[in-house]
C-alpha cells in the first residue's frame, strides 16, 4: 500500500514538473503607495492571453503564462491607479507593485474591472465591505458598524431592531463563522447587541460568504465573515481617530522601519459612565435618588508586521475588547462583565513563485463574568470558551489552469459552561454549579479553481472535519462545489454546492444576542449540526456602470437545536438534557443592482425567502409535538436602498432605507386565572403559549440619511459626520406585549385586581435620532 | 425589564419623552378553551379543588365578581380522589377558606390525611367527558431552622434570612414566600431546588427593606417536582409577556389527557411557617 502511494506521489509531482515547464510564473505582493498595506482581491491580468487572477487574502498573487510570450500585465484596484507592466515570460519574475490613490489618469483608472473580477470569479454569494463605504453611510448615534452595515446587503436580514445579529440564508445568529485575523470572535456585540466589537479604524477589509463556501473555511453553518485589521502603516507615521456621542477612539500607526515592519495600535471606548458617575456624585446624601449604574465599554486593537525577507513576513495582532457594568450601593456591589480576547500569529512564506505557505497561530477567548456581594453572601456565575488554534494554509499556482489551496489546522477548545458559585462567607451554605468541557476540532482540505476553458471555471473542494470530546469523535465529509460558465464577458452563470458542519452551539433562546449565552460543545448526545447549500445565480456587468447580480438557494439543516419550553438553562448541570433535536430548511431569491462608480453611488437589494424548522425530539419533551414551524427571523421580503452621492469635494450626502417584513413573535393565545397555593398571589391572567412564533409584527421600515462635511485642515483631513438615524420617525415594533388593565373588585373581604380588558401594546425602541461625530486622520 | 430598556435607552441618550409606546390592535391565533385544575392536597385540611376554564387572551372580562365567578368557575366536572382503597368525591360547591383568601369550587367534607411520600391519585372527568388524570403525593415537611434578621451598619433598614436543612440524599424542591403584615403582602416568592447545594443548609434572604415593627411571615413550602416544574412555567409563562429577553413557555401540567383539554396541578403540599417582629 505505502509503496503505491509513493508511487502515485512521484508521477503526480513528475506530472507538476512536466507541466511547469511549459510555463513561466509571476508572482508577488500588491499594497497601497501611500501607507505599504496590501491590498486583497486586486487584479492582475494578462490582457493578450486573457488571463488573470487576484491577490489572495494575504495580498499575494502567483499567475503562469506561456514560456516565450511578451506579456502586458495590468495590475488594478477598486479606486487606485492601474500600473501596466510589459514583460517577456523568459523565467520566473517576481515583481512587488504598489498602487497609488493619486490622480487618475483616464486610460488606466479602474473602473469597470471590478464588475468584471465579480462576473468572472468562480465565488458566488459573497459580500465584500470596505470600511469606507462603511463611513460614508449614515450610522446609529454615529457610531459607523460595518456588521450592521453587512445587513444592507441582500439575504442577511438583521435580527430585532438596532442589533447587529445576523440571520445569514436562513440561519441562526449562531451559525456565523466570526474570524478577526483568523481568530474566532465568539461574541461579536457590545451592549446585548446595540454595536458590533469591530473599531471600522482598524479594518482592513471584510468579506461575508453566504454561501459556496471555499474549502478553507469550516465549523460554522450558514456564513463565514473574514475581518482583516489593518497591517500598519509602514511609509510614514500617522493617526486617525473620532470623538462622537457615546464613544471616541485613537488609531495610530507607522513604520518601525520603514517599508519592512510597522505597527497599529487602535482603541475605542464609551464615556456615558463618565457622566453617570458624576451625576451618582453629585447626589450623594441625597436619599430621594437612585443611582444610576455605570456602563462603558472599550475595544483595544494591535498589530505589528515584520518583513524578515524577501520571502517571509511575520504579523502578530491582538482584540482585546470588555463590556462593563457596576452597580455599587451601601448594601451590594454588583457586577457583569463579558468580553473577547483574541490574539494571532501568522507566518507567511513565499517558498517559490509557485507555493505560498501561510502558517497561523490563534488564540481566542470569550467570557461572561457576574460578581454579587451582598453583606455575608457571595454569588459568582460565568461561563467561558476559550480555543488555541494551529494551521497552515497553502497556495499553489500548479499550472495556469489549475490552482490549489490545500491546508490544515486544529483547535482545542476549552468549555467552562455556566459556573456558578454562590453562599456565605462563613461557608455555611454554598451552591455550585458549572461544566468544564474540553474538545479539539480538526480539519483538512483541498481545493482546485481549474480554469476548464475559456467559458468555464470550475473551484472543486473537499474538506474534512472531526471533533474529539470526552472519548466520542464525529467526523465529517464537507465536499464544496462552485462554478462559472461565462455566456459573455459580461454575463455569467454559477452554481455552487457547500456542506458545513458545526461542532460548537451557542446555547440562548431569546432570539436576542445576551452576553450570557454560552457554548457548549458535540457530544455522545450532541451531534453535530450539517447543512447542505445549494446555489444557482448569475451576474451582468452592464457597462461600467451596473452590476445586477441574482442568486436562488436551498438550504437543508439537520441536527438542529432548540430548546424545550421551560428549559432552565442557568446553572444547570444536565444542560443536554433542556435539548431538542430537529431540522429544517430555508429558500429563497436573492436580487441586487449595484453601481460603485460616478458621484451616484450605492445598491439595492431584494430577498424573498422562506424559513422552517421543526422536527424537534428531546429527551424529556418534543417541540410542538414535531411540528415545523418558522423561527422569530423568518422575514418574508427584505428590501434595503443605499446610495451615495458625492455633491461636491467638500460634501457627500447619503441614504438608506430598509424595509422587511415584521419578524414573528410568540404571543399567547389564552389565558387563565391562577389562584395559586396559600400565601401565593392571586393572578387573574396567566399566558397561554400556543404553537410557536404565529404572530408577525408589523412591518419593519426606516430611512437614515448622512451627510459628510469634509474640512481641509493643514495638518490632515477632518470630517463632520452628521447622521439622521430614522428620519422619519416610525415607530417600529420591538417587541408586542399584552398588558391586562385593572379593575378592583371585591371577593369576600379581599379586594381583588380584576382585569377590565387587554389592551396589545407595542414597545419600540429608537425614535429619531441625529447624530454628529468629528473624525480627523493625519 | 422595562428597566432594563429603560437603561439602555437613558444609555443611547435617547429621550425616553419620545413615546416608545403604543397601543395597537392585533389579530391573535384562534384558541380553544381549556379546563383549568389546580388541586393541592394539604394534611388536615378538607380536599378541595379549584376547576376554572380558561378564555382567549382578548376575551371580554366579565364586569363584576358574580359574573367574574360564573364565568371563570366550571361547574360539571367529576372529581376523584384515591389513596390506599379509598376514593373521596368532590362536590360541585363553592367555598372560600377566609385563613388562607382560597376559594374552591369543588369539595369534600373529609380531610386529606396527614400521609407522606403515599400516592394519591386523581380522576377528573370534564362536562364534555374527557378523562385527565395525575398521581402524587405529599412531601415531607421540612422544618424552618431559623430566620434571622439582621440589620445593616448604622442604618435602620434589617434583611430576614431564612434558614433550613435539605437531605442531600433525596431531590427537594422548596419554594420560599415572605409576606410582611398579612399574606396578601407578598415580598418575596422564590423557587429553588437542590441540585446545586452543596451544603446541607439553606439560605434564602431578602434585601435591607424592612424596619423595626415590620411582622414578617415565612413559609417554606417542600415541592413536589411536578408542582415545582408547574409552578415555573406559570412564572415563565407571565414574566415573558412583555420581556423581549424573556423565554416564553407553555404550562407544564401534570394532569395528563389525551388531548389537550385540561391543564392544571394535582400536588401534595407541606409546608413550615413562622412569623416574627423585627426588633433591633
Amino acid at each position: 500500500m505505502k509503496k503505491k502511494l509513493l508511487l502515485c506521489a512521484s508521477i503526480f509531482l513528475m506530472a507538476l514538473s512536466l507541466h511547469a515547464q511549459e510555463t513561466f510564473t509571476i508572482s508577488g505582493t500588491i499594497s497601497d503607495a501611500d501607507n505599504g498595506e496590501t491590498l486583497i482581491g486586486a487584479s492582475i491580468l494578462a490582457v493578450e492571453q486573457g488571463q488573470g487572477t487576484v491577490t489572495n487574502e494575504y495580498g499575494f498573487y502567483s499567475i503562469s503564462l506561456p514560456a516565450g510570450d511578451s506579456v502586458k500585465l495590468v495590475f488594478s484596484y477598486v479606486g487606485f491607479q492601474s500600473v501596466v507592466q510589459n514583460l517577456v515570460m523568459n523565467e520566473d519574475k517576481k515583481i512587488d507593485i504598489e498602487l497609488g490613490q493619486g490622480v487618475q489618469l483616464e486610460e488606466v483608472v479602474v473602473k469597470a474591472n471590478s464588475y468584471q473580477e465579480q462576473v468572472n470569479s468562480t465565488q458566488m454569494s459573497v459580500e465584500a465591505l470596505t470600511v469606507r463605504e462603511a463611513k460614508l453611510l449614515p450610522a446609529l448615534l454615529g457610531e459607523v458598524d460595518i456588521l450592521r452595515t453587512l445587513q444592507l446587503k441582500p439575504g442577511i436580514p438583521s435580527g430585532t431592531e438596532g442589533q447587529t445579529g445576523l440571520f445569514v440564508r436562513g440561519g441562526a445568529a449562531d451559525q456565523n463563522l466570526i474570524v478577526l485575523d483568523e481568530a474566532i470572535v465568539y461574541n461579536p456585540n457590545h451592549l446585548f447587541g446595540f454595536f458590533s466589537t469591530f473599531n471600522a479604524d482598524a479594518v482592513k477589509d471584510l468579506r461575508l460568504y453566504k454561501g459556496g463556501f471555499p474549502a478553507q473555511y469550516g465549523g460554522r453553518l450558514s456564513s463565514v465573515i473574514d475581518v482583516k485589521l489593518k497591517e500598519g502603516n509602514k511609509k510614514k507615521f500617522s493617526g486617525a481617530g473620532g470623538i462622537g456621542l457615546i464613544s471616541s477612539r485613537l488609531t495610530l500607526e507607522g513604520p518601525i522601519q520603514k517599508d519592512k515592519s510597522s505597527f497599529i495600535v487602535s482603541g475605542r471606548r464609551t464615556y456615558v459612565d463618565i457622566f453617570t458617575n458624576a451625576i451618582n456624585r453629585s447626589n450623594e446624601g441625597n436619599e430621594d435618588f437612585e443611582q444610576i449604574p455605570a456602563y462603558f465599554f472599550y475595544d483595544l486593537n494591535t498589530k505589528i508586521n515584520y518583513e524578515l525577507g524577501e520571502k517571509d513576513r511575520i504579523f502578530v495582532s491582538g482584540y482585546f475588547g470588555r463590556d462593563a457594568f457596576n452597580f455599587d450601593s451601601d448594601f451590594f456591589n454588583f457586577n457583569f462583565n463579558w468580553g473577547n480576547a483574541t490574539g494571532t500569529a501568522r507566518w507567511n512564506h513565499v517558498f517559490n513563485p509557485r507555493l505560498f505557505a501561510n502558517t497561523t497561530f490563534t488564540y481566542s477567548d470569550y467570557q461572561y463574568n457576574i460578581t454579587n456581594r451582598v453583606t455575608g453572601f457571595s454569588f459568582e456565575v460565568g461561563s467561558k470558551i476559550r480555543d488555541t488554534n494551529f494551521k497552515t494554509d497553502f497556495y499553489y499556482n500548479l499550472s495556469d489552469q489549475h490552482t490549489l489551496r490545500f491546508g490544515a489546522g486544529a483547535t482545542y477548545h476549552q468549555f467552562n459552561v455556566g459556573r456558578l458559585q454562590a453562599g456565605s462567607d462563613d461557608g455555611d451554605v454554598s451552591f455550585s454549579a458549572g461544566q468544564d468541557f474540553d474538545g479539539t476540532e480538526f480539519g483538512a482540505y483541498i481545493s482546485d479553481e481549474w480554469i476548464a476553458g475559456d467559458r468555464l471555471t470550475i473551484n472543486g473542494g473537499l474538506r474534512l472535519s472531526g471533533f474529539i470530546n470526552d472519548g466520542t469523535t464525529h467526523f465529517g465529509i464537507e465536499p464544496r462545489f462552485a462554478s462559472k460558465f461565462s455566456l459573455n464577458p459580461n454575463l455569467s452563470l454559477k452554481a455552487s454546492y457547500a456542506r458545513m458542519y458545526q461542532y460548537v452551539h451557542l446555547i440562548s433562546n431569546a432570539g436576542l444576542a445576551l452576553p450570557t449565552d454560552v457554548w457548549y460543545p458535540s457530544s455522545a448526545n450532541v451531534k453535530p449540526q450539517i447543512s447542505d447549500q445549494v446555489a444557482i445565480g448569475a451576474s451582468f456587468a452592464l457597462g461600467d456602470q451596473f452590476l445586477f447580480t441574482n442568486e436562488y438557494y436551498y438550504k437543508w439543516l439537520d441536527n438542529q437545536i432548540d430548546f424545550i419550553d421551560g428549559a432552565q438553562l442557568f446553572a444547570n448541570d444536565d444542560l443536554e438534557e433542556e435539548f431538542a433535536f430537529g431540522d429544517g430548511y430555508a429558500y429563497g431569491a436573492e436580487f441586487s443592482i449595484e453601481k460603485s462608480q460616478g458621484k451616484l453611488q450605492g445598491w439595492i437589494g431584494y430577498t424573498l425567502a422562506l424559513i422552517r424548522r421543526g422536527n424537534f425530539r428531546g429527551v424529556k419533551q418534543d417541540i410542538m409535538e414535531g411540528r415545523y414551524f418558522a423561527p422569530r427571523y423568518d422575514r418574508r421580503h427584505d428590501i434595503s436602498v443605499v446610495a451615495t452621492y458625492q455633491i461636491n469635494r467638500r460634501l457627500t450626502a447619503s441614504a438608506t432605507w430598509v424595509f422587511g417584513s415584521g419578524d414573528l413573535a410568540w404571543l399567547p393565545s389564552g389565558r387563565f386565572t391562577f389562584q395559586d397555593i396559600p400565601g401565593g398571589a392571586f393572578e387573574p391572567t396567566i399566558p397561554i403559549y400556543g404553537d410557536r412564533n404565529t404572530f408577525r409584527l408589523p412591518d419593519y421600515h426606516r430611512l437614515d440619511v448622512g451627510l459628510v462635511i469634509k474640512l481641509f485642515p493643514k495638518w490632515g483631513e477632518s470630517d463632520i459626520t452628521v447622521s439622521v438615524y430614522n428620519a422619519y420617525d416610525r415607530r417600529n415594533a420591538y417587541f408586542i406585549f399584552l398588558e391586562p388593565e385593572v379593575n378592583p373588585v371585591a371577593i369576600g373581604d379581599q379586594i381583588l385586581e380584576i382585569p377590565d380588558r387587554i389592551v396589545a401594546r407595542q414597545q419600540s425602541l429608537f425614535p429619531i435620532i441625529p447624530s454628529a461625530t468629528w473624525n480627523f486622520k493625519f | 425589564m422595562k428597566n432594563i430598556l429603560f437603561y439602555i435607552s437613558s444609555l443611547l441618550l435617547i429621550n425616553t419623552a419620545c413615546n416608545l409606546t403604543q397601543t395597537v390592535e392585533i389579530e391573535l391565533p384562534d384558541y380553544e378553551n381549556q379546563v383549568i385544575v389546580e388541586c393541592y392536597l394539604i394534611p388536615n385540611e378538607p380536599f378541595t379543588a379549584l376547576i376554572t376554564q380558561s378564555a382567549s387572551f382578548f376575551a371580554p372580562f366579565p364586569t363584576d365578581a358574580e359574573a367574574f365567578l360564573d364565568q371563570t368557575l366550571l361547574d360539571g366536572v367529576t372529581v376523584r380522589i384515591s389513596f390506599d382503597d379509598e376514593t373521596v368525591e368532590l362536590n360541585n360547591q363553592a367555598f372560600f377558606n377566609p385563613f388562607t383568601g382560597k376559594l374552591a369550587n369543588y369539595l369534600s367534607t373529609k380531610r386529606v390525611p396527614a400521609r407522606f411520600n403515599e400516592p394519591f391519585t386523581i380522576e377528573i372527568i370534564t362536562p364534555n367527558n374527557e378523562v385527565a388524570t395525575a398521581e402524587t403525593y405529599i412531601p415531607s415537611r421540612v422544618p424552618i431552622d431559623s430566620v434571622v434578621v439582621e440589620f445593616a451598619e448604622q442604618d435602620t433598614l434589617a434583611r430576614a434570612l431564612t434558614y433550613w436543612t435539605d437531605n442531600p440524599d433525596e431531590a427537594n424542591f422548596y419554594r420560599r414566600i415572605l409576606a410582611v403584615g398579612t399574606l396578601d403582602s407578598i415580598e418575596v416568592d422564590f423557587t429553588l431546588d437542590d441540585r446545586l447545594v452543596d451544603s446541607t443548609k439553606l439560605v434564602v434572604g431578602t434585601g435591607f427593606d424592612y424596619v423595626e415593627g415590620d411582622t414578617i411571615i415565612n413559609i417554606i413550602y417542600h415541592l413536589t417536582e411536578d408542582h415545582y416544574n408547574f409552578v415555573n412555567s406559570v412564572f415563565n409563562a407571565d414574566n415573558a409577556n412583555g420581556n423581549p429577553f424573556g423565554q416564553p413557555s407553555t404550562i407544564q401540567p401534570n394532569l395528563r389527557t389525551e388531548s389537550n383539554s385540561v391543564i392544571g396541578i394535582f400536588t401534595g403540599l407541606s409546608f413550615e411557617e413562622s412569623t416574627l417582629i423585627v426588633e433591633k
